[in-house]
C-alpha cells in the first residue's frame, strides 16, 4: 500500500472526517464506472457507488491493506453492484457458459481489427465506437457486463475472476469469450462493418 | 473459417501473459500459426482491448460529481438505527461482551438489593443533649448517637 494511501487511512482511523471525504473524491468516478458498467442505468449506478461507500466506511476498520485501497474500494462496489442486480441475474442463471460449434459460426472475425488498423479515420471509428460501448454493454446479459467491467476496469486475473464469481477458471474464460463476442458483434452493427457475402469470413 | 479445436483454443485468446499453463499456452501458439479465423479472433480481441474501461471511464469523467461526497458523507453521519447499532456492537467485542453481560449484571444486582432486607432507619429515641451552646447537638437515638452539625439555637435551626 502506497504511503499516502495508509496515512489516509490512519486519519480515517482516528476520525478524521475530512480524509474520508478525500477517499470518497479520490475514487468516486472510478467507482462510478464499476457500478454504471454492471447496472447499466446512470441513476441505478450513482446510488450503487454510494452505497459502496457507506460500505467502505463501515469496513474501514477491518481493512488490512493486504491489496491496495483502490483494489479492496472496486472490489466493494462490484459487489454493491452485483447485489442491486441479483434478481436479473438470478433470471439469466440458465444462460449457457461452454463454447460450442455454433457460437464461432457467426463470422466477421477480424473486421474490426482490419476497420480500426486500416482505416485512415481510426481515432473517428474508435471514438465512435467508445460512443456505443455504454449503449453495448446494456444489451448483454448482466453476467456477461459484470464478467467484463471486472476484468477491464478492476484488471481481474481469471483466478481473481474465478473466486470473485464462484466459478471455474474454465468458465471464466468461456464467459469472457461470450462477453467479448457479443460486445463485437454488436459494435460491428453499430460501425455498420458488414459481414462479408455468404456470412462466414474465410481465412484472412 | 473455424477449424478444429477453435472451440478450445478461442476462449484462451482474451488470456494475458503467464495467465495460461505454460502447456496450454504452447498449444494455443500452435493453433494460432494454422488458424487463420483465430488469429483474427485475437486481432479483434487486441483492437478492442481496454475499449470498455475507457468508455465507461470517459462516462464518469462527464458526470458531474459535486453534490456526491456531501450525499455520501450525510448517509455516513446518519444518526443509526437499531439495525446501525448492532452493526456496531458486533464491530466492538468489548462492548458486545459488556452488552452481553449487563442483564446478568443486573439481575445479580437486583438479587444483592433484595437480600439485604430493609434499610434500618435510626429511631429517635429520648433526645439527650450532651453538649450545649454553639456546638454540634448529640442526639441518643436506639441505633447509636447521631451528631447534628450546625446551630441548633440559630434563627434557622438544622
Amino acid at each position: 500500500m502506497e504511503a499516502e494511501e495508509l496515512s489516509l487511512l490512519t486519519r480515517v482511523r482516528q476520525g478524521e472526517r475530512e480524509a474520508f471525504r478525500e477517499i470518497v473524491v479520490r475514487y468516486q468516478r472510478k467507482v462510478y464506472a464499476v457500478a454504471l458498467g454492471i447496472v447499466k442505468d446512470r441513476d441505478l449506478a450513482w446510488d450503487v457507488a454510494q452505497e459502496a461507500f457507506v460500505r467502505v466506511h463501515r469496513h474501514l476498520p477491518e481493512f488490512k491493506g493486504d491489496s491496495s485501497l483502490q483494489t479492496w474500494i472496486l472490489r466493494i462496489a462490484s459487489h454493491a453492484a452485483i447485489d442491486s442486480v441479483r434478481r436479473e441475474r438470478a433470471s439469466s442463471r440458465q444462460d449457457i457458459d461452454e463454447v460450442r460449434e455454433g457460437d464461432l459460426a457467426e463470422g466477421g472475425e477480424g473486421i474490426l481489427a482490419t476497420a480500426l488498423g486500416s482505416n485512415p479515420q481510426e481515432s473517428a471509428l474508435r471514438a465512435e465506437l467508445l460512443s456505443k460501448i455504454q449503449e453495448a454493454l446494456a444489451q448483454l446479459p448482466e453476467k456477461h457486463r459484470t464478467i467484463l467491467v471486472l476484468r477491464e476496469l478492476e484488471g481481474l486475473s481469471y483466478e481473481e475472476l474465478a473466486e470473485r464469481l464462484g466459478i471455474h477458471k474454465g468458465t471464466v474464460m468461456s464467459r469472457l469469450f461470450h462477453a467479448r463476442r457479443k460486445m463485437q458483434v454488436l459494435l460491428r452493427r453499430y460501425a455498420g462493418l458488414a459481414l462479408p457475402a455468404g456470412g462466414e469470413e474465410g481465412e484472412p | 473459417m473455424s477449424g478444429p479445436g477453435c472451440t478450445r483454443f478461442a476462449p484462451m485468446l482474451s488470456a494475458r501473459p503467464g495467465e495460461l499453463p505454460a502447456e496450454e499456452e504452447r498449444a494455443l501458439h500452435a493453433h494460432l500459426e494454422g488458424c487463420g479465423a483465430c488469429r483474427a479472433r485475437l486481432a479483434d480481441e487486441r483492437a478492442l482491448d481496454g475499449l470498455v474501461a475507457r468508455a465507461l471511464l470517459e462516462e464518469a469523467a462527464r458526470v458531474d460529481f459535486a453534490p456526491f461526497v456531501d450525499q455520501v458523507m450525510a448517509r455516513v453521519e446518519r444518526p443509526r438505527g437499531l439495525r446501525g447499532m448492532l452493526a456496531l456492537v458486533a464491530r466492538h467485542k468489548v462492548a458486545a461482551a459488556a452488552t452481553a453481560l449487563a442483564p446478568a449484571l443486573a439481575a445479580l444486582g437486583i438479587i444483592l438489593y433484595v437480600s439485604r432486607g430493609p434499610e434500618v432507619v435510626p429511631q429517635v429515641g429520648d433526645v439527650e443533649v450532651v453538649s450545649e451552646g454553639r456546638g454540634p447537638v448529640v442526639l441518643s437515638t436506639e441505633a447509636g448517637p447521631v451528631v447534628l452539625l450546625g446551630d441548633p439555637t440559630g434563627p434557622e435551626g438544622t
